[in-house]
């Protein structure tokens, strides 16, 4: 009975929370004039930004990503994009280095053409001379014109190194990453920077969208991703985001320069960062329609990895920022955000037991049965033997409320409420699947093992 | 798609309260409506024992009145034993699934015993005075978790009782604590062996398989087949 008694208060948790973050939106919505599609605002003056790509053998995608990021809708003198091979033993470094010589000047030489023809009626040998400069790589209207791309190779290190290395090597005012399976919608960075106006903001977060799902697995990671387009959006709200998801997350470099760079973090650094932030007292907005569309594991081995992985460091910071768990002094984040991350965790695991210890039971009922009466089910309805017990009353409350997340979801993302087609394959599967990384997770942090990106 | 969104993280005990308030709600609904659904299964099975109870009041007063009146007007089948073994079913269904206050059902289950005993008392008078030739087992189970061959019993008579839907299965609780039922218990020495099967006169403990009782009951033979497992038969013969 007390198993029954600890589902019914795992529920209620669970519920709370759903039921707390939906009420939040509503908050959130209640307080701003909504509109579908935001206007980018033009600002007067745009930031500069350096975007960083680390990568370790990304050969095969790092292409993409370098070229989503040049096509960017941004002042071409205030971006700067920086691949930082982290000793890559495949032909990454060669595949970013062509986009450094070549596609680099090309697009310097279109931005040039331009221009041309703004100075041609004036003057029609600047232009020339502009074009002639840029080659040489000299200095253009008094503003140094520096290739867009720049690529370093290092030692390997891990993300966080790279990240560091990146810091080190640009002045920009804010600094952000996209990983080299991502690529990034033209208006992103449009979306993102005005937000920074705001001087206690350190940090934003972008949409994240799935890049082309494919595989069943991959569509319900899209459900899922939904899901967390609401849940970032919301957190954001209540000032609680406690992840910096590596797919183009955007900081001001000062305030991470004075924080002392990224660490490793148990291999997730960009929740490190994050819980370091907030920490320090400052905010992570959430623009939502930056989208990035970022590659997902296509495999359940691969997607138990990563998911190992990001378990895996988000307890071992939480032991790390212990002090921050029921602290009021955080706020949301410390009274009900870390704890009900924390109690989630234990709450998916407790479930997935007690639902496989009754599975194996009525398997063995059932094989029993079947010796005895044969394997041909009885088909036979009878409402009377129809679950209404409240434990299922509560289950079905609690999927419906998930999928209106999803919808949510949906509509910050993507401007529509209509959730994936993975959607009903993630409620009936995915439930099952998560508490298996996360006993895994629980384990290793409990005996430090650590944890490998690959 | 929604504007950028920055918040202060301020504690927003308003909204800790008012989502409290609303999951508090949810619960008290959910709550409400199971036992709303349970309550109508108990009346359920109280209709069903009341129809029983007026079936078995019937069969004593046609019972009574046989001395003036000839055996042909009680059939055998008066009260069907599917209709006895379902609510049984139901019983222990409401048995597992069940809030854990089941005294009710408890009560219920007494009373299925007693109408059950009842049943079987009647029929064998019956059979005595009408010369007529039911088929009963009286079976003896514990659900207490000491009896692990129970669960296969109930299956094996199952199987039997969709075989020959004639045949007059009785199901007790072992444990119930009903006098009658400790009567019967002591009439037949049944001892605390369980499952134990009482047929024709003698107790059988530990699982018997659906041949073994098969063997035991040779009676069995005299039983109509249900149409299912006739044309099963049929079919099979065909081949």
């Amino acid at each position: 009975m007390i198993g029954l008694d600890i589902m019914y208060a795992a529920l209620f948790v669970s519920l709370y929370f759903e039921v707390f973050m939906l009420l939040a939106f509503i908050q959130s919505r209640m307080t701003r004039v909504a509109r579908r599609i935001p206007p980018i605002k033009e600002l007067a003056d745009y930031p500069t930004v350096a975007i960083v790509v680390p990568c370790f053998n990304e050969a095969k995608t790092v292409a993409g990503t370098i070229e989503s990021l040049l096509a960017l809708d941004y002042p071409h003198d205030k971006l700067e994009i920086i691949v930082v091979d982290d000793g890559s033993t495949d032909g990454t470094f060669a595949v970013a280095q062509h986009y450094e010589s070549e596609r680099s000047e090309g697009y310097a030489a279109a931005t040039v053409r331009v221009q041309q023809s703004e100075y041609s009626s004036r003057d029609p040998k600047y232009s020339e001379h502009l074009i002639a400069s840029v080659n040489a790589g000299e200095f253009r209207g008094g503003v140094p014109f520096t290739p867009r791309v720049k690529v370093f190779h290092k030692e390997n290190g891990g993300k966080h190194s790279a990240m560091n290395y990146a810091l080190s090597h640009t002045q920009a005012h804010l600094i952000g990453c996209l990983d080299a399976d991502s690529i990034v919608d033209s208006s992103a960075l449009k979306h993102i920077a005005p937000v920074f106006q705001n001087p206690h903001v350190a940090a934003v977060t972008p949409g994240i969208l799935i890049k082309k799902p494919e595989t069943m697995l991959q569509h319900m990671q899209n459900a899922e991703y939904r899901l967390s387009i609401f849940n970032r959006f919301t957190l954001a709200f209540l000032g609680s985001a406690f992840i910096t998801p590596g797919p183009f997350s955007i900081f001001r470099a000062n305030v991470v320069r004075e924080t002392g760079g990224w660490r490793h973090g148990h291999s997730t650094e960009d929740l490190e960062m994050a819980l370091r932030i907030q920490e320090l007292g400052y905010s992570i907005g959430n623009a939502p329609a930056a989208a990035v569309y970022t590659g997902t594991p296509r495999t359940v081995r691969a997607l138990f990895r990563q998911r190992v992985r990001w378990t895996y460091g988000f307890l071992r910071n939480a032991i790390d920022y212990r002090h921050m768990f029921t602290n009021k002094k955080y706020g949301n984040l410390g009274i009900i955000v870390l704890p009900t991350a924390l109690l989630s965790i234990a709450i998916a695991i407790f479930f997935f037991l007690r639902v496989a210890f009754y599975a194996v039971i009525e398997l063995s009922h059932q094989i029993t049965r079947a010796q005895i009466l044969g394997i041909m089910p009885h088909f036979s309805f009878n409402l009377f033997y129809l679950n209404t017990s409240a434990m299922w009353f509560l289950i079905y409350v609690s999927v419906a409320l998930v999928l209106v997340l999803i919808s949510v979801g949906s509509l910050i993302g993507t401007g529509s409420r209509r959730p994936p087609a993975g959607t009903p394959f993630f409620v009936l599967f995915y439930s099952f699947l998560v508490p298996l990384w996360l006993g895994a997770a629980v384990i290793r942090a409990a005996f430090k093992t650590g944890v490998r990106w690959r | 798609m929604e504007e950028p969104v920055i918040g202060t993280r301020a504690a927003r005990w308003g909204s800790y309260l008012v989502a409290f308030v609303i999951t508090a709600f949810i619960f008290a609904t959910a709550l409400y409506a199971s036992n709303y659904f349970n309550n109508q299964r108990i009346s359920d099975i109280r209709s069903t024992q009341d129809d029983i109870s007026i079936d078995i009041l019937s069969l004593e007063t046609q019972f009574d009145l046989l001395q003036e009146h000839s055996c042909s007007d009680v059939a055998e089948n008066t009260i069907l034993p599917s209709e006895l073994s379902s609510l049984g079913n139901q019983l222990s269904y409401m048995e597992s699934q069940g809030p854990k206050d089941q005294s009710e059902v408890v009560r219920l289950k007494r009373l299925y015993s007693l109408l059950e005993i009842k049943d079987y008392l009647l029929m064998k008078q019956l059979a005595t005075k009408c010369n007529l030739k039911p088929v009963f087992i009286l079976y003896f189970y514990s659900n207490k978790g000491d009896c692990t061959e129970c669960e296969k019993q109930g299956y094996a008579l199952t199987a039997l009782s969709e075989t020959y839907p004639q045949l007059r299965t009785y199901s007790f609780d072992y444990n119930l604590g009903v006098s009658a039922l400790q009567t019967l218990v002591a009439i037949d020495d049944v001892n605390n062996k369980l499952p134990a099967l009482y047929i024709n006169g003698q107790t059988y403990y530990g699982y018997q398989s659906v041949d073994d009782i098969q063997k035991i009951l040779p009676q069995l033979k005299t039983l109509q087949k249900s149409a299912a497992t006739s044309t099963a038969t049929s079919t099979k013969k065909k081949k």
